[in-house]
């Protein structure tokens, strides 16, 4: 084993030579993670949302209103539990828990990609209820008024809408993913976290380590957010559009001239 | 000939507050039916009524001599067949104007695409929008947004057209675009009901007027009848605070 360098960035140099590709590694962990796991988070909150945003009407066969009504206690049960309590709690209750209680041996990845969709997916239920309710009634009237079937008139106009408004949501939550995947160390996943902790550990840099892992969490979270940034603004289209002046039928309002005349008629 | 929408002893009560009392109209093939009367007479409701957007405490709708309020009856395809314009547009805000007018005939209709594409762009040139058609909604004027509502509403090709106050939320300038589109409607004979505030509007284009009064129809008839020789008070009452206005 070859000394380590006296100054901060000559050891910071000294541990990238070495183990740079670990921490590329557990980069790539850590952004795979989250990545898929907020998307599959994504589709759990949204399943669990428009069940929580379904309203439980009374022409409604009974045994429909019954099994809503079970079916949003059971999901809200869910969403209680799973953000009201740590994740690192979570994790390693589930991962042990399934071995001891059910003997299923979670493979590290699925175990890591469950807990983290499953998380995420309690959070996003709540926001995608919210982002169904700030849709205006009209945008549901005008879409059965041209034939949609409530379902359809969801599919079509509602959660498109809605997913437009949480997308500023949905980053967030892809940001805390990044950052939140470190607590899966204690099941054994390697993420960045866990491949900075190995390596400070081997030569006691931990103020290196710490510094790369760092910048890499930092440069990830910066360049996610940077992207669902632009992606919103391809969702809200062009702004700028030939205006009025192929619009021939503006400002032809004959009106405002008429009804004063016809108004003298009325009157004797 | 049988009506296309005959609407008997129809009732809305919103809780203990009568909206609607015993109802009584029908609209033929044709006819361009304008329903005025003063804002909580029921006007709205009523057409509400008519797409099913409320559903009746009591009483039928009948469009082609079938009711529409059996249990039996495939609303979509129901609604699919009355076109309906708002007062306040109600365009699908996450789409632009030519898929606003195009997502129902693809998906509900089954029209295929090319097909409903030269229809929509048919409509939008009949509204004068066919230079906004990849817009969304939200760069559009009320006026504009309106016409785009009329060409979505007509690219389902109903056989009635529901008007909820076409007008009312819009700026005096963008009045006259809209109502001039209304206009040309009414003058290809096209099977219109309209509650508007725009008196002189329902006058020179329709051929019925319905004057409501606390959710009960308190005149009807040809526009000379109900403007010039009004026979009730609360019509009197009515026209003549409108004409002073």
């Amino acid at each position: 084993m070859t000394s380590l360098p006296s100054d901060f960035l000559g050891r910071v140099f000294f541990i990238l030579q070495r183990y740079g590709m670990s921490y590329l590694r557990g980069a790539g962990t850590t952004l795979l993670i989250s990545l898929i796991s907020t998307l599959f988070g994504c589709i759990i909150g949204f399943g669990v949302g428009v069940v929580q945003y379904l309203p439980i009407e009374e022409r409604l066969p009974w045994w429909k209103r019954w099994l809503l009504v079970l079916a949003k206690g059971l999901l809200k049960i869910y969403v209680e539990v799973f953000r009201g309590t740590p994740m690192m709690v979570q994790s390693m209750f589930i991962y042990y828990g399934a071995s001891q209680l059910m003997g299923i041996n979670m493979s590290m990845w699925f175990a890591a990609f469950f807990i983290v969709s499953i998380n995420t997916g309690a959070y996003m239920a709540e926001t995608v209820r919210g982002g169904l309710l700030s849709i205006d009634n009209g945008q549901t009237e005008g879409a059965l008024a041209v034939g949609m079937s409530p379902i359809r008139a969801m599919n079509y106009v509602l959660i498109p809408q809605a997913l437009r408004n949480i997308m500023p949501q949905i980053g967030n939550n892809l940001i805390i993913n990044i950052k939140d995947t470190c607590v899966l160390s204690v099941i054994g996943t390697v993420e960045l976290f866990f491949a900075s902790k190995s390596v400070a550990g081997t030569y006691y840099t931990y103020f290196e380590s710490m510094a790369i892992a760092m910048v890499l969490y930092l440069t990830m979270t910066i360049v996610a957010s940077k992207l669902l940034r632009l992606w919103e603004k391809k969702m809200d289209g062009p702004s700028s559009y030939d205006l009025a002046t192929t619009d021939t039928l503006a400002f032809t309002s004959g009106l405002l001239t008429m009804a004063p005349a016809k108004k003298k008629e009325r009157r004797d | 000939m049988e009506p296309i929408l005959q609407i008997t002893h129809l009732k809305k009560d919103f809780g203990s507050h009568q909206v609607l009392s015993d109802i009584d109209f029908s609209v033929n093939q044709g006819d361009v039916v304008s329903i005025i009367g003063a804002s909580g007479s029921g006007k709205s409701t009523l057409l509400r009524c008519i797409n099913l957007l409320e559903s009746p405490t009591s009483g039928d709708i009948r469009f082609h001599g079938e009711s529409v309020l059996d249990s039996s009856i495939d609303v979509p395809a129901y609604r699919a067949k009355v076109g309906m314009v708002f007062q306040s547009f109600n365009l699908f805000d996450n789409m632009n104007v030519l898929e606003n007018c195009m997502i129902s005939p693809v998906k509900i209709l089954k029209v295929p695409k090319a097909e409903a594409r030269d229809r929509a762009m048919m409509y939008l040139d009949k509204v004068g929008m066919t230079s906004f058609i990849n817009a969304k909604p939200r760069y559009l004027s009320g006026g504009q947004k309106q016409r785009v509502a009329i060409a979505r509403a007509l690219a389902i090709q109903p056989e009635v057209l529901l008007f909820d106050e076409p007008t009312s939320a819009l700026d005096p300038q963008m009045v006259g675009e809209v109502l001039d589109v209304i206009g040309d409607l009414a003058k290809e004979g096209r099977t219109m009901v309209i509650v508007t505030h725009e008196m002189t509007f329902a006058r020179d284009v329709s051929n019925r007027i319905i004057f409501m009064d606390e959710g009960v129809i308190c005149e009807e008839g040809a526009p000379e009848k109900i403007f010039n020789q009004p026979v009730k008070d609360a019509t009197k009452a009515f026209l003549q605070r409108f004409w002073n206005r």
